[in-house]
């Protein structure tokens, strides 16, 4: 009887020497305590080598499936005639025996046969050592949980990361030679510096020309323009820089080479990212772009870790330093961080960025959750994500319009809430009351007719009554960022967005029956801010006149400080 | 009925947890810890057969639970000191710690704290923290467990091996010329431990079912020890068909019993009875 025993090297072939031992299954245990009396007991008939890794591995993943490899079948067929085959695995057994007409044996004595072989394998399989054995062991382990774990070398994000950083330093490479080569050829000819703004241009008119006496007789027509062609050639003549050898020249036009070939790379790198970016964050990539969504990545370490991010940390991934600032000192918080580059945000309005940035984040979110951990590749999700956000956009600006663009019908321009807009000058807790004869003419109104529009219609006062206590609260915040305004570094317009918009988007999102409880907590406070202001002002109004009128006059206000 | 318990609540026990039954004539102790891997508190008893290494584990630490080390903070001076199992070692500073020689130093590998120390010729070497709040074999090491079987030099088949938290002690104290089996169903997990696996020579990571163990058998050699951490209600059986495979003659195995998952509705002394 032959035995098949499979080792990470290969497939051994065993005979039995002494088939009498195989009745007492107990005692066969004893038998293999010893390498001289095992091999006593089987021997080695035939040992087949897996060539790579490759071909162990087909084998053993064909053993998991209970199945037969090539290798296996040219094996058994070979060395295997005519005798039993005892096996550890019974559906191998009948695939061997359907396949090679062989038959199979899988019992007791199979399975103690097996253990004792085991134990004993460097011994019985002479060219086999146990420091052999083991890397073989490990190398075959991982590329089978490689395999099973279906890790494709296309989903790497390491390439990403890797690629986005080369990314960086080549810029700051590039940028250094091509000062460099300014410097240098600068010392030969200055005025070039000035005339040329483009770096990939100076080096290809540097290397083109050499000394600038040639500069007469060489047409530049593919790298210049006509105007400053013509620039370069008249300077040429009258330049004063010194002259240069031609050792010298030859130098720096191999460093011109160099600024030229890098630049050709970088724009190769950037392509390569681009198709990879694709290939592993399809989604991510139609919502944001490739570079954006590339450097997200990279921020965030690997995909896996940026799809365990919720959206709001995606919103301000690269602002770390102005959100914990913001956090500390308790300002508010930066709008957007890595997200501001990207065209959708870029595209918005700078009152909406903020809007934008947050609805991008959020769907980017999703985008790569969806990427990171589903399964499917194709780009559907973030397409469809990318035309609802536009439409958001298209939305909110065509609300901004109509706002401004005022009511047709004549009746009360309803200010909507908007706690940071800036009214009154800034340093004041209330703007100053003076008489302001232009906010008569705004839409017609008096103030008489407006505050008998108000005690009539309750619910609809809910909008104005919320921006008067608004408005005391703004104010304080104005001033709060007015002395400080010095600190910001952060994005320009961060913080006149956030006024602006938080204000507009909170009037627009509040749902009915919040807005409402909001309406009758504003009542209240609204009479206490009343109150306040008349203590505070020179001349006396009726209390709900006095909140619309303000308003109107700070909305009056701020048009002009935006005009300015 | 399983109680249900959110993780990360690991951290209001102290280290030296509750102790149920001080069973001082067998020498053992269990730790009723209380762990985050999705099952509640229960109490285990320490059974028979001192000769098979059969030990009633009590519920360490599972994943996600927060540290309950307070103690071991940055800067701390610590003084290494052999623990009675080989290869496993007790800091001593302000707190004690469990720790184990780190075979990759430099690295965490569940983000545990290390621990370096300069020896008598100069070289540094690290140990890594063993938390047992959340590996089994690390809270059955400090409640004093006779005798874990794992040994420097020693082959083990690590069933149940999960992200490699604990597979990474193990390695750690079987050193490199010592194997461990890890044997894990979970694709999640398998990632984790392959991971860890290749920056450690000596853990063969399978990601297969413990219950076929005839679908590994070209992998694994003759082993040690059994560890087995399955949490299956055939746990016994799994055990038995994967010595049945690997287990040398006089081998030992240790193995961890949830009650709950014996069958969720029995008392746990009749589980593990």
């Amino acid at each position: 009887m032959l035995l098949l025993f499979e080792t990470p090297g290969g497939f051994a072939l065993f005979k039995v020497l002494d088939e009498g031992k195989l009745s007492k299954v107990e005692d066969l245990g004893k038998e293999f305590s010893s390498p001289d009396s095992a091999r006593k007991v089987v021997k080695l008939k035939a040992f087949s080598k897996f060539e790579n890794t490759a071909e162990a591995l087909e084998a053993a993943t064909k053993i998991i499936e209970s199945s037969t490899s090539k290798g296996l079948r040219k094996f058994l067929r070979a060395n295997c005639d005519g005798e039993m085959l005892g096996v550890a695995d019974s559906k191998l057994g009948n695939a061997i025996k359907d396949k090679l007409k062989i038959e199979c044996v899988h019992n007791n004595s199979v399975m103690e046969l097996m253990r004792g072989v085991r134990s004993q394998l460097t011994e019985l399989i002479s060219g086999l050592a146990t420091q052999d054995l083991a890397p073989m062991s490990l190398g075959l382990s991982h590329s089978l949980s490689r395999y099973k774990l279906k890790f494709s070398p296309d989903k790497v994000d390491t390439m990403i990361i890797q690629a986005i950083g080369l990314l960086d330093d080549l810029d700051k490479e590039l940028n250094t030679y091509a000062m460099r080569v300014r410097e240098w050829y600068g010392w030969h000819f200055p005025e070039l510096a000035k005339i040329i703004q483009d770096n990939i241009h100076y080096a290809k008119v540097v290397k083109l020309m050499g000394c600038r006496d040639n500069a007469a007789k060489l047409d530049f027509s593919e790298i210049l323009t006509e105007e400053v062609e013509a620039e370069l050639k008249e300077a040429a003549v009258i330049s004063m820089g010194s002259d240069v050898s031609d050792v010298d020249l030859m130098n720096i036009k191999e460093l011109c080479d160099q600024v030229l070939s890098l630049s050709e790379y970088r724009a190769q790198l950037y392509d390569y990212l681009k198709s990879r970016m694709n290939t592993i964050a399809p989604n991510l990539t139609a919502l944001v772009g490739e570079l954006v969504g590339a450097r997200l990545i990279a921020h965030g370490g690997s995909l896996l870790n940026l799809a365990k991010q919720p959206g709001s940390t995606i919103q301000i991934l690269g602002a770390e330093k102005a959100l914990f600032r913001a956090l500390k000192t308790k300002h508010a918080t930066p709008k957007y961080g890595l997200l501001y580059h990207a065209s959708l945000v870029g595209q918005a309005p700078p009152k909406m960025k903020g809007k934008i940035s947050r609805s991008l984040a959020a769907k980017s979110a999703l985008a790569i959750r969806y990427d990171a951990l589903g399964d499917s590749q194709d780009d559907s999700m973030g397409v469809e994500n990318r035309l609802k956000l536009e439409a958001r956009l298209r939305n909110l600006e065509g609300k901004e319009l109509g706002r401004s663009a005022g009511s047709a019908k004549g009746k009360p321009k309803i200010e909507a809430y908007d706690k940071d807009r800036k009214k009154g000058a800034g340093g004041l807790i209330t703007p100053a009351k003076t008489y302001n004869p232009s906010a008569d003419a705004v839409l017609g109104q008096t103030p008489d007719s407006t505050t008998r529009k108000f005690e009539v219609e309750s619910l609809s006062a809910e909008e104005p009554a919320k921006e008067a206590p608004a408005s005391g609260k703004e104010k304080k915040e104005k001033t709060k960022k007015k002395k400080k305004t010095d600190e910001e570094t952060t994005v320009p317009g961060e913080r006149n967005g956030t006024a602006e918009q938080d204000g507009k988007g909170e009037a627009k999102k509040k749902k009915k029956h919040q807005a409402e409880n909001d309406g009758v907590q504003n009542k209240d406070e609204n009479a206490e801010e009343g109150g306040k202001k008349k203590k505070k002002r020179k001349h006396s109004e009726a209390e709900q006149e006095e909140s619309e009128m303000p308003s109107k006059k700070k909305e009056k206000k701020k048009k002009r400080k935006n005009e300015d | 009925m399983r109680p249900s318990m959110s993780r990360g609540l690991a951290a209001d026990h102290g280290r030296g947890a509750s102790r149920t039954h001080n069973n001082a004539g067998r020498g053992g102790r269990n730790n009723a810890g209380r762990g985050g891997r999705g099952g509640g508190a229960f109490r285990a008893q320490n059974i028979a057969g001192r000769g098979l290494g059969v030990r009633g584990r009590g519920r360490g630490g599972g994943r996600g639970g927060a540290s309950g080390r307070g103690g071991m903070r940055g800067g701390n001076k610590a003084v290494i000191i052999p623990h009675r199992h080989e290869g496993v070692f007790i800091a001593k500073s302000k707190d004690d710690a469990l720790v184990t020689k780190s075979m990759v130093p430099g690295d965490s590998v569940y983000n545990e704290k290390r621990i370096s120390v300069q020896n008598e010729d100069g070289a540094k070497v690290e140990y890594r923290v063993w938390n047992p709040f959340r590996s089994k074999l690390g809270a059955a090491i400090q409640e004093g467990i006779d005798n874990i079987w794992i040994a420097p030099g020693a082959r083990v088949l690590y069933l149940g091996a999960a992200s490699g938290t604990s597979v990474s002690h193990v390695s750690d104290i079987v050193g490199p010329t010592g194997v461990v089996y890890a044997v894990e169903f979970s694709q999640r997990s398998g990632r984790d431990l392959v991971n860890m696996a290749k920056k450690r020579a000596n853990v063969i990571p399978i990601i297969e079912d413990a219950r076929h163990p005839s679908k590994y058998r070209m992998l694994v050699g003759m082993v040690d020890v059994i560890f087995s951490d399955v949490a299956q209600p055939d746990q016994a059986r799994i055990l038995a068909l994967n010595a049945a495979y690997f287990l040398k003659t006089g081998g030992h195995f240790v193995l961890s019993i949830k009650a709950n998952c014996i069958d969720s509705t029995l008392p746990c002394r009749q589980s593990i009875r």
